[in-house]
Formats: structure tokens, C-alpha cells, sequence
């Protein structure tokens, strides 16, 4: 389809939208209430509701911090600690991000370089935050033994076999982990790259 | 005549320029409807600021295309992808299996385009001039010249591919 074609069907669909206006006073000044986005504000509520899970468990394990006794158990709960406080706050800033323009002061040039700046740092922040999540979960093993049962998984621990064999599944899964997280969130911030290099191009 | 009715009338009169932003920037209904609804909250959020030192449909596409592309940062979530066909269906209620084909390609030579050349390419298609496009885009004339003639560039080799 050449360039005049498609313009002579966008003039047609714009015809036909003209003839058949569906909008009335009553929708549009709904749509202007911040009540009604209930649904468009959702689309947070997840990360929202996973920062508060992170702090609460933070929380948890600065405050039982003596019941770990052991330095190698007090070293794996602050770091716990400090990977569920960083977490949320890194999501959470990506997505506040973008809420802050000024959608009429910003043209379209500036916002779309914002956007694909973020987009870039949003999907390195998910890498990063795959790979913390992943770490998390091996230090945390102890951290709640030892804070909801009392038992230290280094010591208190009579058969050693199901470490011996989840430690290395472990690695393994990490390995093919890797590998998956490259190849998803790469692609995503070459693309974003490629926008920023557009945008600046010949000006 | 009221914040309200000015606000309203400006809706009413534009209300298919931003139906076709809404279904450029989405690929399915409900999306779409969300990004409508985004597009006349942030109209609204701006209106008072608005100093009428630009076009009012300047700031309009301006405000509208800066929303459409911020939406694109929330749409992690999974909706039920509708075809964009179907979507335009929807609101068409002549219904023509000529127009609606003609209309499908169009949108699919647009979804081949980057972010940056489809909201050119989109206030090319409403029949804006060089300067106007500058000025809702931040480009310079020339440069959006020069990023048109590479769009059309662009819109043959997809049609020689295809």
C-alpha cells in the first residue's frame, strides 16, 4: 500500500468516525474523575503489594536479629534483609517514573526519549532483580529456620544428603536461569537503545 | 459557556482523533478503552494550563501521543489480544469487508514502524503539515522531512518484502 493509498483510507475511517459520534457529556466527565481509573491504577497494585510483603519480612528479620546467634546466620539475614529493602524500592521508582511528566509541557521527542531511557533502566533493574531474587532464596533457608523453628540448617541438620543434592540442582537451575534472563531482557534493551539512538539521530 | 462545556465540546468535536490514536497505540479493546479513558483524564489534567499560545489541536495530539506512549510502559499485563481489525469492527457499524481489509494492512504497515515514526506517521495520515508535526513533536521541520521521506522508504521496502 503506497503513502497516498493509506492516507485516502485514514481519510475514509475518519469519515466514518465523524458520522458516527458516540461520546456524551455525561461519559466524558466521568472519564475526567480519578475515580474512575480505578482499573488503570491496578496495573501498580502488584508491586505495591509486593514492596509491602518485602518490607514486612525485612522487618521480621531485623527484629528477630539476636534469635540468629551465629555470625554465618546474622551475615545471611542482613543480607536478606538488605536484598528484600532494595527490591521493592528499584520497582517501585521505575513505575513512579514516568507518572512524573508533564504530558502537555514535553513534546513528543522528549517523552518518547524519557520512555525508552526508563524502558532501558526498568528492564536492567528486572535483571538485576531476577538474579537478587534468586540469591534471596538460598539465603533466606536459614535465616527462617533458625527465626520460625529455632533450628540452625548448618548444624542442627543430622542428614546432609538433601543439601548435597539441592545445592548442586541449584547451581544448575541458576546456569539455565542465567541464560533465560539474558535472553528475555537483552532483546528488550537493545530495542530501547535503538529508540534512544533514533531519537537522537540528525538533530 | 463553563470549564465543563468548553472541556466537553472539545471531546465531542475530537473524540475520533483520539479513537484512532487509542487503536494505533494498543492492540486490543481493552486496552484501548483504558487508553481512552487515560487520554481524557490527562486532557483534562492539562486544561487549565493550556495558555493557548500553541493550537489547541497541537496540545491536544501532543498530550494525547505523550499518554499513548507512556501507556506503552504499563502494558506488562496480559489482555485478551483482540485482532486490531476486530477492534476497528467494533466501532465501524457499516460494516465493509473491502474497507476493513484496506484498513487492516494499513495498521499492520504502521505496527512495523518504531515509536518515534508511527506518531510521524500518524500525524502525517491526519493530514498535518511539516511545521505543525514540529511543533507536536519536537522535531525541527526539516527533520521531520527528512524522517517522512525515510518512512516512505521504509512503507516500500515492506510492501516489495510482502
Amino acid at each position: 500500500m503506497e503513502l497516498e493509498e493509506m492516507q485516502a483510507v485514514w481519510s475514509d475511517l475518519s469519515d466514518q468516525l465523524e458520522k458516527q459520534k458516540k461520546l456524551t457529556d455525561k461519559m466524558i466527565i466521568m472519564m475526567t474523575e480519578e475515580q474512575y481509573r480505578s482499573k488503570w491504577k491496578r496495573i501498580a497494585y502488584p508491586e505495591i503489594m509486593g514492596g509491602i510483603i518485602c518490607f514486612g519480612v525485612a522487618l521480621l528479620i531485623l527484629i528477630n536479629m539476636k534469635t540468629l546467634e551465629t555470625w554465618y546466620n546474622i551475615t545471611f539475614g542482613i543480607a536478606s534483609a538488605i536484598i528484600l529493602l532494595i527490591l521493592p524500592i528499584l520497582s517501585l521508582k521505575s513505575i513512579t517514573k514516568m507518572s512524573r511528566i508533564n504530558f502537555a509541557e514535553k513534546s513528543y521527542k522528549d517523552t518518547l526519549l524519557v520512555y525508552a531511557k526508563s524502558k532501558k533502566q526498568f528492564q536492567s533493574v528486572q535483571k538485576v532483580a531476577y538474579y537478587l531474587s534468586f540469591i534471596l532464596m538460598f539465603l533466606i533457608l536459614p535465616v527462617t529456620s533458625k527465626i520460625l523453628g529455632d533450628k540452625d540448617m548448618f548444624t542442627g541438620v543430622k542428614n546432609i544428603w538433601p543439601l548435597v543434592i539441592f545445592i548442586p540442582l541449584g547451581v544448575a537451575f541458576l546456569v539455565f536461569f542465567s541464560k533465560w534472563v539474558h535472553k528475555c531482557y537483552n532483546r528488550n534493551i537493545v530495542e530501547a537503545e535503538n529508540l534512544i539512538k533514533e531519537i537522537h539521530g540528525e538533530e | 459557556m463553563s470549564k465543563e462545556s468548553l472541556f466537553t465540546k472539545l471531546i465531542r468535536d475530537n473524540e475520533g482523533v483520539i479513537f484512532k490514536i487509542t487503536t494505533i497505540y494498543t492492540d486490543n479493546q481493552e486496552d484501548q478503552k483504558d487508553l481512552y479513558q487515560e487520554i481524557v483524564f490527562q486532557l483534562w489534567k492539562a486544561y487549565d494550563n493550556f495558555r493557548g499560545d500553541a493550537k489547541i489541536s497541537t496540545w491536544m495530539y501532543r498530550v494525547a501521543l505523550n499518554t499513548a506512549i507512556t501507556r506503552l510502559k504499563k502494558e506488562k499485563r496480559k489482555g485478551n489480544k483482540v485482532g486490531i481489525d476486530k477492534v476497528i469492527m467494533k466501532q465501524t457499524e457499516q460494516y465493509d469487508t473491502a474497507f476493513e481489509e484496506k484498513l487492516r494492512v494499513l495498521y499492520t504497515h504502521i505496527q512495523g514502524l518504531n515509536e518515534l515514526e508511527k506518531g510521524l506517521m500518524l500525524l502525517l495520515l491526519e493530514g498535518k503539515k511539516y511545521e505543525e508535526i514540529a511543533s507536536i513533536t519536537g522535531l525541527s521541520p526539516s527533520n521531520v522531512g527528512t524522517r517522512i521521506s525515510r518512512i516512505k522508504q521504509k512503507l516500500k521496502t515492506q510492501i516489495v518484502k510482502k
